[in-house]
């Protein structure tokens, strides 16, 4: 118990911890923002894998850590598509992905946003043209926002939902 | 001439039928006729105890009219590798399945009759693994005749999973989209109540084509898709495609290369396994334990980020040695943050050591046997918390591991998951030594030689590097004018997989989770 203590107070507070992110690549649509504006205060996320080399997952999971903590922002992760706000999608959507992608999106309640993270989900990435990938993700699905990158840092992810959720007069 | 090795000279004795093939100094290569395979086999594995490492077959159209089948055997460490290949002639589709004798090769022949369309003949198991239920007959992708982008079609079917009947059994299907963040793969589990009866993977859902597509690719530029074949594993899969582009190309690449190439592989290892005492931790939802390690995993990070530009460590290799140095100022911050790390996680380590619940639960949890991952030729940490002492790192040196003092290889034979974990906590050490001793020792210099004239048609290399899962497998055949034949990867995540299967049976389903998470496989690597 002291030792659990000892730990957690010379560790202190770690939040924040991390380089600055560079200004997001592409600017949310009107649109987009439009429909985000009802998660301004909170986001559920459900994450879809449709093929990625499983380094956007890792970034992904980096969010939840004491250091991005993305609670803070009122972003949670939720087991089940028919609990969220938001996909986030990852991978160039493989042709044994694309029916499970399409099962998610429709069980997920509307209003939704669909957020293509990664490369791969945003232009397929080194894995275009494949005969088992069928992507990217906006030709099966209309996504609301793209985070390119390989894969995004997770401080990029944060800001790029950030700006989307953003009020339009603050932005 | 020298002296034959000993075991060419016994397997020459035993089977004077062989036909030996030239394949440089660690390799010993034979042609074996289809009649006399599954003997030879057979006689490898039962009598000399060889482990079937890889199991693949090549497309040698245009060039001769026929596919083979090659097997790859490792024997004990130092000696060398024993190839085996079979012609398959055009207008035959039948090869022996080694399968009923090698349970290892269950996979790698259902693999090939899906890619290939070659079946093996005597196989207990046909079903489709790679092509869903969904793609239509006849698509056989790694054939020559089927172009890289072709557009694949959809036919009705459904997998036939093995059913467990009897009075109160359930089903419960899980996946592909499953509850955490992480890749997608299908299980079905047969319960009687709570324990686990049995467990069936159906994974493949993220088959991108890797393999294919490596065929479009020069031997030269490789490397991008070979760092994302799975991502946690950058390092491994760029350095192992390397060293086998490097032995076609002939050259070696610069001593500095080589050493900053095997320190980059121990941070890879030193951030997924940081993550993973982490991840088993969270999994009995112990949440001190996973923030503290979820901490010292995004340091690493970090500093990845600041040596090379890349969370992930992108970008750096190359065919030859590395693209760019890494500066010794920028080496130095890097050591100098590693440093209170180590403290750090033995603080961390107590904790988790003295904490008797957690290990309570950690003990008797999915147990892999020796035998049985034996049997299925289970390698890296995995095997190395049941009792089997592989690893390449020691066994057959590569980069600079020749050059520094041996790795010492912790082995645990009980196979549950604190095995696993204690493989984890003592590998993270153990590269926190060998970071130390790289720097220490890592000389100055050119990073990248030239490459050789390209290789003839038909030539080819296998390389194996110790990633921190276990073994990476790496073949590479020439094409005409310094293209990509062939290449065969193979992630320690596909010897794996199936003895997860067994780990799990007898266990509770909520239990699986954490099973699964001290095993902590690759789905994309996986199912390539």
């Amino acid at each position: 118990m002291f030792r659990i203590l000892k730990k957690s107070l010379k560790t202190g507070v770690v939040t924040g911890q991390h380089p600055p992110a560079a200004e997001p690549e592409e600017e949310a649509k009107p649109a987009a923002r439009e429909s985000a504006r009802l998660f301004r205060r909170s986001l559920t996320i459900r994450e879809v894998d449709t093929g990625s080399c499983n380094a956007c997952e890792m970034e992904m999971n980096a969010l939840a850590n004491p250091i991005y903590d993305m609670e803070r922002f009122g972003l949670h992760i939720a087991a089940s598509p028919r609990h969220a706000d938001a996909l986030v999608v990852t991978g160039p959507v493989t042709i044994n992905m694309e029916r499970a992608l399409k099962d998610a999106y429709k069980q997920t309640p509307d209003p939704k946003l669909v957020i293509a993270l990664g490369d791969c989900a945003v232009n397929c990435g080194v894995f275009k043209g494949s005969y088992a990938v069928t992507g990217p993700v906006d030709r099966h699905i209309p996504v609301d926002l793209h985070i390119p990158g390989c894969p995004p840092r997770p401080v990029e992810i944060l800001k790029a939902i950030e700006a989307l959720r953003d009020e339009p007069e603050r932005a | 001439m020298a002296d034959p090795h000993p075991i060419d000279e016994h397997l020459q004795t035993a089977f004077p039928a062989l036909v030996p093939a030239d394949a440089g100094p660690d390799v010993l290569a034979y042609h074996v006729a289809a009649a006399e395979l599954p003997a030879v086999a057979r006689h490898l594995h039962d009598k000399m105890q060889a482990r079937l490492a890889l199991l693949w077959a090549v497309d040698r159209r245009p060039s001769a009219p026929r596919h083979e089948v090659r097997y790859l055997f490792a024997l004990a460490p130092g000696d060398p590798w024993v190839s085996l290949t079979l012609d398959v002639p055009e207008g035959t589709r039948l090869f022996p399945s080694i399968t009923p004798f090698i349970h290892a090769a269950h996979w790698f022949e259902r693999e090939i009759r899906d890619l290939f369309g070659l079946i093996p003949q005597g196989h207990p198991d046909l079903r489709r693994l790679v092509r869903h239920e969904h793609w239509p007959k006849g698509t056989h992708p790694l054939r020559k005749t089927f172009a890289w982008n072709h557009v694949i079609g959809r036919q009705p079917g459904e997998f036939r999973f093995r059913h467990l009947e009897g009075e109160g059994v359930f089903e419960v299907p899980v996946g592909p989209i499953h509850a955490g963040v992480i890749e997608p793969g299908h299980f079905r589990f047969s319960v009687a109540g709570e324990p686990i009866m049995q467990l069936e993977v159906r994974h493949f859902w993220k088959h991108r084509g890797v393999e294919k597509l490596f065929e479009q690719r020069r031997l030269t530029d490789g490397v991008p898709l070979a760092e994302r074949i799975s991502g946690d594993t950058t390092v491994g899969h760029a350095l192992a495609y390397c060293q086998a582009a490097e032995r076609l190309l002939a050259v070696t690449p610069p001593r500095r290369a080589r050493y900053l190439r095997s320190w980059l592989l121990e941070l890879e290892r030193l951030h997924n396994h940081l993550g993973d005492v982490g991840a088993i931790c969270n999994d009995t939802a112990y949440a001190v334990a996973h923030a503290q390690s979820s901490r010292m995993k995004e340091r690493v990070m970090q500093i990845n980020d600041r040596v090379s530009g890349s969370r992930f460590l992108r970008g750096l290799l190359c065919v030859g040695g590395m693209t760019r140095d890494v500066a010794p100022q920028s080496l130095q911050h890097a050591m100098e943050e590693l440093a209170p790390l180590e403290h750090d996680f033995s603080e961390l380590e107590a904790i988790i050591g003295g904490n008797a619940s957690l290990t309570d639960r950690l003990e008797t949890t999915g147990v892999l046997g020796e035998r049985v991952a034996w049997d299925h030729g289970v390698v890296g940490l995995v095997g190395r918390a049941s009792g089997l002492d592989r690893d390449v790192r020691r066994d057959r040196p590569f980069a600079a591991y020749d050059e520094v003092m041996p790795v010492t290889v912790p082995v645990y034979r009980y196979g549950d998951v604190r095995a696993r974990l204690r493989v984890r906590i003592d590998e993270i050490h153990e590269s926190f030594r060998l970071l130390r001793e790289l720097y220490r020792a890592m000389p100055d210099g050119p990073i990248s030689a030239d490459t050789g004239p390209d290789p003839a048609e038909g030539q080819w290399a296998v390389s194996a590097v110790e990633g921190w899962r276990g073994e990476i497998l790496c073949f590479l055949m020439a094409g005409p004018e310094g293209r990509i034949h062939r290449c065969k990867v193979r992630d320690p995540s596909f010897m794996n997989w199936p003895a997860i299967q067994w780990a799990a049976v007898g266990n509770i389903i909520p239990d699986f989770p954490l099973i699964n998470k001290s095993f902590n496989l690759s789905y994309a690597g996986n199912d390539l």
